[in-house]
């Protein structure tokens, strides 16, 4: 047997692996100054990476094996594997983007240790990506009803819903190599995921669903690394302090961003996906977020001259709302979904205003509301009670009813000859910050301007494939299908609300 | 796990394995792990190296380890789940023990103690109250010392190898110097050498700084509650507070028996005053017969007639045991969430 080489000499010999970019200037110059030193976080990493991956991917398909024997997908609760069809998309797509992004980062960092760390990340957004993929490969040929799951991701880039994760995560491969990692590393990986990814399979658990959790795992016992690539990064441009600043303000903006989609969306399948819940949203917050990534993080960099976001107290109000008023919206707008919504029966209203006091008097009438028109006969929709139709918010997609409804923060503003929304003073600072960055997004709303809301649907392609029944239905019931001829008699009219 | 003082008769050493780093040393029959691991050039973290804090928390996986701390630094819980403080733990024969909750690096475990020892001269000592000192101390070599507010100091007792613990009272950014608070306890061995023998000029070797009590970054409300010399922490992290200009929301409760016990109590009030959101609430359990127009109680009543509830704080404790633990349920018995309970226990050392 041949004597094994050193973990050094290993990881030196990994450094002539690297190579030159016949075009070394990245895509969007950088602001920030990027120091020549700094440390490979992964170092321990390179005589074991590709065993120990090969291994956490040979037991995540293994279990999709036995997931088939044990009946996973006809067990778990309908009503969560319905909102998994808008979220888990949404999730590829962020993986997807990051595969991307970590290269437009290795590109851009002229330091060869630290730009180890991102080739390997890639790798792992590669493998998140195909674990996922597989995983809805599994739903499409196993879930009861697999209506939505056959086109999910082409429906999510139409779907408002998508629009929130294209928002939130094109940030990763779109500005400033920097500005991507504090997006990524910092604020997605280490403040985020574990409320995602951690937190999240608890849920899934709960309602039935051993696939996911399995999957969710096997991806976030990748993410220690991911949060130490944006760590040791973060330390080598907080040697220059005129880079201080430029942190902060990067901070400042992705968290407030990362907030707005993330807390909306992930509260909104852990809650309104899901029959079983294993806790309450705003403490998982208040756990990862606010104590470990503020308390802890943040704090220990203070001494950098890193400060704490200055929304974040703002943050921690909205937290308790926003994923409700996102349900709201989602329920509202069920027509026009790729999965079917669900009612919330007694038991779902008493649990939310028990851990929300005072959702009830906000939300409550809403909800009996979209019960009692949830079957075809009544010819009603919730779209024909709204005065109008919220518009989306220009930054973070939102519909602009945030944080409530009742208590809307919308601004409305002339930009470049046409009317703008956002729906808060954090997104309209982004806005304005970073023009270049949000004002080419067009709105779904302004698309379908003055069309029939069923000529929208089939436009959609969200039909199932007798090409008349709906996929997206009020209800998890599959007794009464909704049509297309249930909506055209409605005669529903799209009215974008910022048309002049 | 065997009862605290039954020490073991035969010389020998035992193999003590620490995970998650797989290194193995050996320490001697009557010696602790903590201060084995720390002797042979390893490093673990620690506090008041005598079983109160609760800082070198580790989990024993094998083996078995005899010696134990105050009741107070480990929770029954804890206990039951193996927890051990290596700083009061002796092998009895090899065992092995999980640090993983130290958060080390193998490059910091290996470097071993890098806490500074330093030599420092008293340059004032005040008479806080009738049992309370105050204590200044020059450093001297080295010259200054990095520490947080919230963090303590280990003293070395003149003569002895003892040290007593005292948390750091002045602001971090008074870097030459540190002011400790000192209680005077009756038949205590470093309380008699104050008594008795200390004078300005006198040289003091002060090891440090320890502890991890710290104000922490959060959007939360801050609720301090101090009893006796728990005061020192909070002096040091409003006069940083001061110091940095980064206002936050504080109320410190302050409780004392009568008005004889209080002391810094201008200093708070002008910290009061100059700090927008920190509000000073002294408050007394046994003032019969004084002038007093303060919150009377003990800490605990003080807090449930003032807040109806405290959903929305982090709370931070620093002062006798028997306060804390009567003060920690009301705490999260009015909404504070356990994990943002913070305290820093006063544990007397074993004389």
């Amino acid at each position: 047997m041949t004597k094994k080489k050193s973990l050094v000499e290993v990881h030196e010999k990994s450094k002539s692996y690297d190579w030159d970019y016949p075009e070394p200037d990245p895509k969007y110059p950088s602001r920030f100054i990027i120091p020549k030193t700094g440390k490979d976080p992964f170092r321990m990493l390179v005589r074991d990476y590709v065993r120990m991956e090969e291994e956490k991917d040979a037991r995540t398909y293994g279990f999709l094996d036995g997931a088939l024997r044990m009946q996973v997908a006809e067990k778990t609760e309908p009503r969560f594997m319905e909102a998994l069809k808008l979220t888990l998309p949404d999730l590829t797509n962020a993986e997807f983007q990051a595969v991307a992004g970590v290269g437009m980062i290795a590109r851009g960092i002229g330091n060869q240790e630290l730009r180890q760390g991102y080739y390997a990340q890639m790798l792992d957004e590669v493998r998140h990506t195909q674990l996922e993929m597989s995983l809805r490969r599994y739903y499409v040929e196993h879930a009861p009803d697999p209506a939505g799951w056959d086109i999910a991701q082409k429906a999510l880039y139409q779907h408002p819903g998508g629009h929130v994760s294209l928002a939130l995560f094109q940030n990763f491969n779109t500005g400033d190599v920097i500005d991507a990692v504090i997006n990524l590393n910092v604020v997605v990986e280490t403040a985020y995921t574990n409320i995602l990814l951690v937190a999240t399979p608890e849920t899934a658990v709960a309602n039935g669903d051993h696939a996911l959790a399995t999957t969710f795992l096997s991806i976030q016992s990748d993410e220690a690394r991911h949060m130490a690539n944006g760590y040791g990064t973060l330390f080598a441009v907080l040697q220059d302090e005129s880079n201080v600043p430029l942190i902060n303000e990067a901070l400042e903006r992705h968290f407030w961003h990362s907030h707005r989609g993330l807390d909306a969306l992930v509260g909104w399948q852990s809650e309104y996906g899901a029959v079983h819940r294993p806790w309450v949203y705003k403490d998982q917050w208040q756990e990862w977020v606010a104590d470990d990534f503020i308390g802890s993080y943040v704090d220990k960099l203070t001494e950098f001259g890193v400060e704490p976001p200055t929304r974040l107290a703002k943050v921690a109000q909205d937290v308790s709302w926003i994923h409700h008023s996102t349900a709201l919206a989602l329920a509202a707008i069920w027509p026009l979904n790729f999965w079917r919504s669900d009612v919330m029966g007694p038991a779902d209203l008493e649990w939310f205003d028990r851990h929300y006091p005072g959702w009830a008097q906000v939300y409550g009438p809403f909800w009996a509301g979209h019960a009692a028109m949830a079957d075809p006969s009544s010819g009603r929709l919730m779209l024909q009670e709204l005065p109008s139709l919220p518009p989306f918010c220009q930054v973070c997609q939102l519909p602009c009813i945030m944080p409530r409804p009742d208590l809307s923060e919308i601004r409305v503003f002339e930009h470049g000859g046409r009317s703008i929304a956002v729906c808060s003073e954090g997104c309209d600072w982004i806005f304005h910050r970073w023009p270049q960055a949000y004002e080419g997004r067009k709105s779904f709303w302004a698309k379908y301007h003055g069309w029939d809301l069923a000529d929208v649907i089939l436009d959609l392609g969200y039909v199932r494939p007798d090409g008349r029944t709906l996929i997206g239905q009020p209800s998890v019931s599959l007794e009464t299908l909704w049509t297309i001829d249930d909506i055209r008699r409605i005669g529903f009219e799209i009215k974008d609300p910022l048309a002049g | 796990m065997s009862a605290a003082g039954s020490r073991a008769t035969t010389r020998g050493t035992s193999k003590v394995t620490v995970l998650p780093f797989g290194h193995s040393f050996e320490c001697p029959d009557g010696e602790s792990i903590l201060e084995a691991a720390l002797r042979q050039g390893l490093f673990l973290r620690y506090g008041c190296r005598h079983g109160g804090c609760g800082t070198c928390k580790a989990v024993l996986t094998d083996g078995d380890v005899e010696g134990e701390g105050s009741s107070f630094a480990l929770s029954s819980q804890e206990r039951a789940e193996g927890v051990v403080l290596l700083c009061s733990a002796r092998p009895v024969g090899d065992c092995t023990v999980d640090v993983e909750a130290m958060e080390l690096t193998d490059e910091e475990f290996r470097a071993g103690d890098q806490v500074g020892a330093f030599d420092t001269e008293v340059v004032a000592f005040e008479e806080l109250t009738h049992d309370t000192r105050g204590l200044t101390l020059a450093l001297r070599d080295p010259g200054t010392m990095t520490f947080g507010a919230g963090q303590f100091v280990n003293l070395e007792i003149p003569g002895t190898d003892e040290v007593r613990s005292y948390s750091i009272a002045n602001a971090p950014h008074v870097s030459d110097r540190i002011e400790l608070v000192v209680k005077l306890l009756p038949g205590g061995t470093f309380s008699g050498h104050l008594r008795s023998r200390l004078a300005v000029g006198d040289r003091l070797r002060v090891f440090g700084p320890l502890g991890e009590l710290k104000l922490r970054l959060s959007h939360r409300r801050v609720l301090m509650v101090a009893g006796g010399s728990g005061l020192a922490p909070f002096l040091s992290m409003l006069r940083h507070l001061e110091a940095r200009g980064k206002p936050r929301d504080v109320d410190l409760v302050y409780g004392a028996r009568r008005v004889r016990d209080l002391y810094r109590v201008e200093e708070l009030e002008r910290l009061a005053a100059v700090l927008p959101g920190v509000r000073f609430v002294p408050a007394l359990s046994e003032p019969e017969g004084e002038p007093w127009a303060g919150e009377r109680g003990l800490v605990t009543d003080v807090i449930a007639r003032t807040y109806p509830t405290l959903e929305g704080y982090d709370a931070y404790l620093a002062g006798p045991p028997a306060m804390i633990e009567a003060t920690v349920p009301v705490l999260t018995g009015l909404g504070v969430r356990p994990a943002n309970v913070r305290y820093d226990a006063f544990v007397p050392a074993r004389a």
